[in-house]
């Protein structure tokens, strides 16, 4: 092998952390997108509902539980028949195997992707058919899975789901921009799986959650937050537009983000210009403390090193589109204004 | 055909050794034998559990048509015939066209270091692969997707833009060739680089291609492959005569009648042909192309003759044998594999030749 490959080889393995690190997140958020932000002061609609209804996203408008054989249409735009409600079902995505089991569908899952957070318990038993390196094919075939539900925009390898389809095995690619298209998945999931009703009383749960949250946090001012994703081997932030600085604008804060919408890596001068009043360590899994973010070189003139506003989070839960999208809301609220009195969880499951 | 390679290195004045007599046939049929037990493991073996007995009945029926009860689940024929067969069958062709390429490139380039991607097939492949990924448009024909076409051209790209800035009057000179492969290339991963920081959650596709995997081969792209590698590699065979003409230097190969210039185009091109079908199919599997010449070279000696054939069985059983491997661990890269398996067993057989080795 010429030496400009091995060195470009190396090159990619170094940061091999911080690439898995930047590109596990971008794959539990599925990147979210630019879609626009559901503001916290926009009007809220007839029903009361910040989050515009269901419907606005691509997926079966159809909330009545639907007779098979059925064709649904994924958030790729595929049409996809279902001949017979799934009896085995295979989940690619962490956040998809928490919907399932919210919907009491649980027990049809024969197959899931590994979560590195390991939710819901009950799932721990469920095989593992895929990792994030990877999607294991044959395993799904032998199986006999006939429904597997992927991640879109890059989450599940397109050549693994060409390959299951070539195959006859049907394949619903679900991908959520923002957090309506969360609810929207939640809903198309339950479609395809005969939950209809579950599914619809878990979304509208979640959409009164975040309507209750967001006017509970309906404040006058907001804080400019950092959210750290990353440390190795340069800082990295959240991107503009992604589901991050969406789920922050929620939480009543303002977020500080890379200034580009595909690169997560934050320029220490940028962020000592745009000075956060408040860090929150997405990273703190991955042991960064905030005494070691303090102890950054240039890092003690920020305001929130000054005033020790540096904060852990559970960086799954705040990012991973599925049933405790809410929960997250209320740890990002928690961290962002600790002075509100929040309303009391409602169960996110179905 | 030993005493082939003897005359042949007497006659240039060349230090090149004798290795220990080994009857060619005998080397070409245990090459048969390991490439039928690397097919049969590489179908036996999976994630999923496939009784033996049932392997052999649906390579049998669907094979050669034998009117077998059919006593195995569906799922179980859909695995072997569908996912593990043409995964093989890709494993074998793209080790063999590497190996081969690998070969004629060391001849041609008089270099031992030389490997299939010596003069830019990678760095153009992978180039052309991350702007595919990058590109948000399908497009399949045959079953080959943008990612396929834009390896394929990247990589024969990267060679005739080598080729023709190496040029100086007639033909390229071989440092020449070499240094402006490397130049090239660098250029090339300067870009792949950049699409690399541009990717955003597309940066998974392009570094699964970068670590190299048979999981997406099917039928319909071994269609597309196997023909090119296999006619292309026939002809190099064919003609290991001007590459042994070559390895000797221009002025021998002259005198031995070789069309210098004609046969260094012809095989420079072919190899490269190979080359870049193997990497758009497969992704960039290091180490296979470089090290299998070499070791098939420490057993029978230098003559092309033999060192292509067996290179051939030799890279496809390999490949085969470390895709299993890579399998069975829950798929490693087979890059990887090919490394751990192939770097101690050549560096064995470079101690053992007591005796100094050169091309």
């Amino acid at each position: 092998m010429p030496a400009f490959l091995f060195s470009l080889r190396s090159r990619l393995h170094r940061p091999s952390r911080a690439i898995a690190g930047i590109l596990i997140l971008t794959v539990l958020l599925a990147a979210c997108g630019s879609a626009a932000t559901p503001r916290p002061s926009s009007p809220p609609d007839a029903t009361g509902s910040l989050v515009p209804p269901i419907t606005a996203t691509p997926g079966p408008s159809a909330s009545a539980a639907p007779a098979f054989p059925v064709t649904l249409t994924d958030d790729d735009g595929t049409k996809v028949q279902l001949t017979a409600e799934p009896k085995k079902i295979v989940s690619l995505t962490p956040a998809e195997t928490e919907v399932l089991f919210a919907i009491d569908a649980g027990d049809r899952v024969v197959g899931k992707v590994d979560d590195p957070a390991n939710y819901p318990p009950e799932a721990d038993k469920v095989p593992i058919v895929g990792t994030f390196a990877g999607i294991d094919v044959e395993k799904i075939v032998g199986l006999g899975a006939d429904l597997v539900i992927a991640g879109g925009s890059g989450g599940t390898p397109q050549d693994a789901i060409d390959k299951l389809r070539s195959l006859h095995v049907p394949v619903l690619v679900l991908y959520a921009p923002d957090v309506p298209g969360v609810l929207a998945d939640i809903q198309l999931t339950g479609n395809a799986v005969g939950r209809s009703a579950e599914a619809e009383a878990l979304a509208s749960s979640m959409e009164a959650g975040f309507a209750d949250l967001t006017d509970a946090v309906d404040v006058a001012t907001k804080p400019k937050v950092f959210y750290e994703t990353g440390d190795q081997p340069s800082i990295y932030g959240i991107a503009d537009d992604s589901v991050y600085a969406q789920m922050i604008e929620l939480a009543g804060g303002d977020p500080v983000t890379t200034g580009s919408a595909t690169n997560w890596e934050m320029p220490t001068e940028k962020l000592i210009a745009a000075d956060p009043d408040l860090i929150i360590l997405g990273d703190s899994a991955y042991g960064v403390t905030a005494a070691a973010v303090a102890k950054r070189p240039g890092w003690s003139g920020l305001k929130a090193v000054k005033s020790g506003a540096i904060k852990p989070i559970d960086d799954i839960v705040v990012t991973r589109p599925g049933p405790r999208l809410l929960d997250g809301l209320r740890l990002l609220v928690a961290a962002i204004h600790p002075e509100i009195a929040l309303p009391s969880a409602a169960p996110s499951g179905g | 055909m030993t005493t082939g390679s003897d005359t042949v290195a007497s006659r240039a004045g060349i230090a090149l050794r004798l290795p220990p007599r080994r009857s060619p046939i005998l080397l070409g049929a245990a090459g048969v034998v390991g490439l039928v037990v690397a097919l049969l493991a590489g179908v036996g073996f999976g994630s999923v559990a496939v009784a033996p007995g049932d392997t052999l009945g649906i390579l049998a029926h669907r094979l050669f048509g034998l009117d077998i009860a059919q006593t195995w689940p569906a799922t179980a024929e859909t695995i072997v015939w569908d996912l593990r067969l043409p995964r093989v069958f890709e494993a074998m062709i793209v080790g063999l066209g590497l190996s081969v390429a690998g070969a004629t490139f060391q001849g041609l380039l008089r270099n031992p270091l030389a490997d299939p991607y010596v003069l830019g097939t990678a760095s153009g492949a992978a180039l052309g692969a991350a702007i595919a990924v990058l590109i948000p448009v399908r497009i399949v024909i045959l079953e080959f997707g943008l990612l396929q076409g834009l390896a394929f051209l990247g990589a024969l790209g990267a060679v005739v833009a080598v080729y023709r800035l190496a040029r100086v009057g007639g033909g390229a000179p071989m440092t020449s060739l070499l240094l402006t492969g490397y130049a090239l290339g660098s250029l090339l991963a300067a870009g792949l680089a950049m699409a690399m920081y541009l990717s955003g959650a597309a940066l998974r596709q392009i570094f699964a291609y970068l670590l190299g995997s048979f999981e997406s081969a099917s039928w319909g792209r071994l269609a597309g492959v196997v023909p090119i590698v296999l006619v292309a590699s026939a002809v190099i065979v064919l003609r290991a005569r001007s590459l042994n003409g070559l390895l000797l230097g221009e002025e021998a190969a002259v005198h031995l009648g070789v069309d210098v210039r004609r046969e260094r185009a012809l095989l420079l091109g072919l190899a490269t042909l190979i080359t870049a079908a193997c990497v758009a199919v497969s992704g960039l599997i290091g180490f296979v192309g470089l090290v299998v010449p070499h070791v098939v070279r420490l057993v029978v000696g230098p003559n092309a003759r033999l060192v292509l054939p067996l290179s051939a069985l030799a890279g496809a059983s390999l490949m085969v044998a470390a895709d299993v491997v890579a399998r069975v661990l829950g798929e490693v890269p087979v890059g990887v594999v090919t490394a751990v398996i192939g770097a101690p067993f050549f560096l064995f057989l470079l101690r053992r030749t007591q005796r100094g080795y050169e091309l």
